[in-house]
């Protein structure tokens, strides 16, 4: 049976090659989508893991603030904690060097705690470290980067605070940790301290424990003597709190390229049908000589398994290089939004591949089940006619009609049940709505093409040929709808996202110029702006007002959240913000503003208080209004600066946003203002400047998903090319007798584009349709429920139409080859009995 | 008067992998009228749908000519020879070969829609009521009896007139009765709308009822 295995393969290449070629590639395409976003998922964490064993590889735990630093007295509480072998604290700051894009992760330790540097070349010597003013060791990745040699210059900043550092040595943290940030740099405790103006400060405490006490004895007590105002972690928790921030975003990219791998399964079952089709005479003759059902049904396992196995071959190498491609784009996702590092590089486990190769063998042996699983019936040869094939599809058309119906049904009761509430509940609706696409397309084939009239031999009569071999074009069209359905719901869903955006940027940048500094953006409350340099703003004499902003992490119920001051407009004003619910803080002071996704995500309401760990424990503050926020999925709120100064000390202004006169030209204004404070690091932006940049980093963000959208599409647009050579191949006695009836080979290839042209329009209206659903539910309930914000429905007709138009045109390209196939079938082939 | 079809000298060989050449038909000639009616008989494998494919431009020589109403077959492009066969000869076949997921009436149809020629509706419904089936007429053809499929083949062969009806053991897939039926239909419609009508049978009985006979051996054609 293995020799006839490998010659009956042989003679199906050769009979099929086209056919197996596509197939192969749609597989292939799919386990590509796949493999390039687990690529990107695996690596979008690995920077921070890798940074973080470089940097506290040799601690069992570390303790971190929850407000900006530690106090003074919590290092001598660790040390003093029993169970603690050693602790050794760290000061951590991300400073941003020359220009605007580059930051240096400092991390300032003590070079007498037992912590494992990885010098470059022989030991460091210490009395430079400790003695010279700005002694740091970078890594020698990025002094090769950047040219620098030992004994190098480097001009520094945080806020307005400028630094000079020395390169004094080279750490080369890679060696240890290849997956380390390239931007660690080292330098001495109390240096550091002095240099940015943080006496005494400290960050981070690493602790080791001794081995032969529990540890979690010992967390437990460290959590006891330091309270609430610190967080006690493994490294397991650490790593694990990186991967909460991007979960959903991990999660969602996961299930579009699923939908890649679930179009790729449908090729094959058109595939696999196609051949069994083919081969039906051969498994009869193959049962009559003896063959086991067993046997028959190897002959076929193995054919799947070879286009599996081949299409992981081809699509791992390409799922690398896609997600090569695309990792800036996701890296810069993961750098602007979350703050966490960017990936300097993939590394792919083996045991990934190992998942991908199950990952395409079972998708592939998925679309094979069904039609394997007719060949296990009695009469094969009868039952695999492709006529009789198309009555069985045909007849049961109704029932799998409102089954999916049903399935769609069952999706609006779990939505009316649970809505937004349950995370999964989006994930299983749009399962629901994908599974119910190919149940009810062929009811809806057969009805679109009955409605046909044709009156001639061409494009119509193709077409409406379509609902005559449903077992075979309903496979492709609702492969097509199903991808289509994802295009226009993402579609729809980002530029619904896109303009809500927009018109809350609108409604919420209204300053003219806003004034920050470069570490802003990843050291927040620690980027101050120095009084000196606000009132040099302020002087400017089209300067009107001087709105002050000051903003750091704070923490509610165990969520980090983005929590600022501001000083309160006066009554009257137009408010800055969108209110979702209660009103805008007046003049009154104590009262809370909170963001959408925030109140959402703690099921909070205008009325109740938030609560936030303060320094001298928690501050509830009463909720006046609840605000649209799409800023970050963290959530925000803010309160007047003069409430932040009460409950959490006095500190400096992180941001203005200045109002200008009347008529004054901003981007005038703005360029003053960077030539009068020159060399002052500050990033100066116009409110369009402000808001160009927000969509940029929007647009940037869902790049990715663009990549998706196009390889499902693709996908589906083989199945229709592969759905056509199959009919021309299968159904070329039907062609034969159109050419003995006098049809010129012109009007067979009219005929055939008239199919793919149908099987295009089909798809793309049943797709569109559920694509509609499909944007309700990414919009409704995935984005509410993962990230807690309202999205405006806003539907990009434009861009619709002309996805629609190139996927009818993509579809028609698709046609050209198996029409000219299909045209070339001679009259002659009118010999073979079956029609 | 010019023939409808007429053989000259024709052969028609087919390259054999271990043979070299078959000769599947051998240097024949013949020709036929307008209104005649003409049977070829043969055993199995004599050449008798070899020479149908030839008169209809199917397939064109090895050698010798065909011509039909004075244009020789070989001449043209398969273009030409293919709206020949769509404006000038009819086919009716051994195995029925109507499509079975079209209704009686589309597969009457068929060759209207091809030919893009409005106002057929009239002929086709007269057609299917002389063969019986106009209640039949909105049926897929999946659905009918043998006998019944080729009186539905003979509607389509004959729907826009052609010059020449050509007919491939017509009843070679029918029991005797049905048999009996679709010849007696399909000689008194030539007789009627005063066709040419080529036709090859195994039947003796059958080819007795041509104006003409001819029989093939082995690819050479000879009297009955
Ligand atoms: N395309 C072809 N290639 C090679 N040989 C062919 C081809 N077509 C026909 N033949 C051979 O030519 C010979 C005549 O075939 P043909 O089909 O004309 O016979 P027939 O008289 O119609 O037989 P039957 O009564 O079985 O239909 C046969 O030996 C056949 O094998
Ligand atoms: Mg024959």
């Amino acid at each position: 049976m293995i020799r006839y295995f490998f010659r009956a393969l042989r003679a199906q290449l050769h009979g099929g090659l086209s056919l197996f070629a596509l197939s192969l590639f749609g597989v292939s395409i799919g386990v590509a989508a796949v493999v390039s976003i687990q690529i990107i998922n695996l690596n979008a964490l690995s920077a921070f893991s890798g940074s973080m064993r470089a940097v506290s590889g040799g601690a069992d735990v570390t303790i971190v603030g929850k407000m900006p630093s530690l106090s003074e007295d919590t290092y001598p509480r660790v040390l003093a904690t029993p169970g603690v072998e050693a602790a050794w604290p760290l000061f951590r700051l991300d400073v941003v060097a020359e220009d605007l894009d580059f930051y240096l992760e400092v991390i300032g330790v003590d070079f007498f705690t037992p912590i494992d540097l990885p010098w470059e070349g022989a030991s460091v010597d210490l009395s430079a470290a400790l003695g010279e003013p700005g002694w740091v060791a970078v890594t020698p990745t990025l002094a090769r980067e950047k040219g620098w040699e030992l004994g190098d210059r480097l001009e520094v900043s945080v806020g307005t605070r400028k630094a000079e550092l020395v390169i004094g040595a080279f750490s080369d943290f890679q060696k240890a940790t290849p997956l380390a940030s390239t931007r660690l740099a080292v330098m001495d405790i109390a240096q550091a301290q002095s240099l940015f103006g943080a006496r005494g400060q400290l960050h981070q405490i690493d602790v080791k424990i001794f081995e032969d006490v529990d540890q979690g004895d010992v967390i437990a007590e460290l959590e006891r003597s330091l309270g609430t105002q610190v967080l006690v972690l493994t490294p397991e928790q650490r790593e694990q709190q990186a991967s909460d921030l991007l979960s959903a975003f991990r999660l969602n990219l996961t299930a579009l390229s699923f939908i890649s791998l679930f179009v790729g399964g449908f090729l094959v079952f058109s595939s696999t049908q196609a051949s069994l089709v083919r081969r039906r005479t051969e498994f009869g003759l193959l049962r009559s000589l003896g063959a086991t059902h067993r046997q028959v049904m190897g002959l076929l396992v193995g054919d799947v398994l070879l286009l599996g196995l081949l299409g992981v071959a081809v699509g791992m190498p390409l799922g690398y290089l896609a997600a090569e491609a695309n990792v800036d784009r996701v890296s810069a996702t993961v750098t602007n939004l979350y703050l966490l590092d960017a990936i300097n590089q993939l590394e792919v486990p083996a045991w990934f591949f190992l998942l991908a190769a199950a990952v395409g063998l079972f998708s592939a042996g998925l679309g094979a089940l069904m039609p394997a699983l007719e060949l296990g019936r009695k009469d094969t040869r009868a039952l695999l006619a492709a006529f009789s094939l198309h009555e069985r599809v045909g007849a049961r058309a109704p029932r799998a009609f409102l089954l999916g119906v049903g399935l769609m049904f069952l999706g609006g009761i779990l939505y009316w049940l649970v809505g937004d509430r349950w995370r999964p509940a989006g994930f299983i609706q749009a399962f629901l709505l994908i599974a119910a696409v190919p149940l009810v397309t062929p009811l809806l084939v057969q009805g679109a093409t009955g409605l046909l009239r044709v009156r001639s031999f061409g494009l119509a009569y193709g077409m409406k040929g379509l609902g005559k071999q449903l077992q075979t074009t309903s496979v492709a069209i609702a492969a097509l709808a199903v991808a289509v359905s994802m295009v226009v719901g993402v579609t729809t869903m980002v530029a619904s996202f896109r303009e809500t955006l927009a018109i809350w940027i609108e409604a919420t940048v209204q300053a003219d110029v806003y004034v920050s500094t470069p570490a802003w953006r990843r050291s927040r409350r620690r980027a101050v702006l120095d009084a000196s340099v606000i009132e040099v703003l302020a002087r400017h004499p089209a300067v009107e007002q001087v709105d002050r902003l000051r903003q750091f992490f704070a923490y509610t119920n165990g969520r980090r959240f983005s929590f600022a001051g501001v000083d309160a407009r006066a009554p009257g004003e137009k408010t800055r913000f969108a209110l979702l619910e209660g009103e805008m803080l007046g003049a009154e002071l104590g009262g809370i503003m909170v963001g959408e996704p925030l109140a959402r995500k703690e099921h909070l309401s205008v009325g109740d208080d938030l609560v936030i760990d303060g320094p001298k424990g928690p501050v509830a503050l009463p909720i006046k209004g609840i605000y649209y926020d799409y800023s970050s999925e963290l959530g925000s709120a803010f309160t007047h600066l003069e409430t932040m100064a009460k409950h959490f000390g006095d500190g400096p202004v992180n941001s203005v946003a200045l109002y200008l006169e009347q008529g004054v030209d901003s981007e005038h204004v703005v360029d003053e203002l960077k030539t009068s404070l020159a060399d002052v690091p500050l990033t100066i932006r116009s409110n369009r400047r402000i808001r160009e940049q927000a969509l940029l980093v929007f647009d940037q963000t869902f790049a990715i998903t663009r990549l998706l959208r196009y390889m499902s599409l693709l996908i589906a647009v083989t199945g229709v090319a592969l759905t056509l050579i199959v009919l021309a191949r299968e159904r070329s006695a039907e062609l034969a007798l159109y050419r003995a009836l006098g049809a010129t080979r012109l009007q067979i290839f009219r005929v055939f584009l008239g199919k793919g042209l149908g099987m295009a329009l089909i798809g793309i209206v049943l797709g569109s349709l559920a694509g509609v659903v499909f944007a309700f539910i990414l919009i409704y309930v995935v984005n509410r429920a993962f990230f807690g914000w309202t999205i405006f429905v806003h539907w990009p007709i434009g861009l619709l139409v002309q996805q629609s138009l190139v996927i009818l045109g993509a579809s028609v390209l698709a046609s050209l080859y198996p029409a000219r196939v299909a045209s070339r079938v001679p009259a002659t082939e009118l010999r073979r009995e079956d029609l | 008067m010019e023939p409808v079809l007429e053989f000259k000298n024709v052969s028609k060989h087919y390259p054999q992998p271990s043979t070299g050449v078959l000769k599947a038909l051998d240097d024949v000639s013949f020709s036929i009228q307008t209104g005649r009616t003409l049977a070829i008989t043969g055993r199995s494998g004599s050449g008798k749908s070899t020479l149908l494919h030839l008169a209809a431009g199917i397939d064109v020589p090895s050698a010798g000519t065909v011509s039909f109403v004075g244009r020789d077959l070989g001449e043209l492009s398969d273009r030409d020879r293919t709206l020949i066969r769509r404006d000038g000869v009819g086919l009716v076949f051994q195995f029925f070969y109507l499509l079975p997921h079209l209704t009686v009436w589309e597969n009457v149809s068929l060759p209207a829609w091809i030919a893009s020629d409005a106002g057929m509706e009239e002929r086709g419904r007269d057609l299917l009521e002389r063969v019986g089936l106009t209640a039949h007429a909105s049926q897929e053809a999946s659905k009918l009896s043998g006998g019944e499929m080729q009186r539905v083949a003979i509607c389509r062969a004959l729907l826009r007139k052609p010059r020449l009806l050509l007919a491939d053991e017509p009843t070679g897939n029918l029991d005797d009765g049905n048999s009996e039926i679709v010849m007696d239909l399909l000689m008194k419609l030539v007789d009627e709308e005063e066709g040419t009508l080529l036709y090859v049978t195994h039947s003796d009985e059958q080819a007795a009822q041509a104006d003409e006979r001819l029989a093939l051996h082995s690819g050479k054609l000879g009297p009955a």
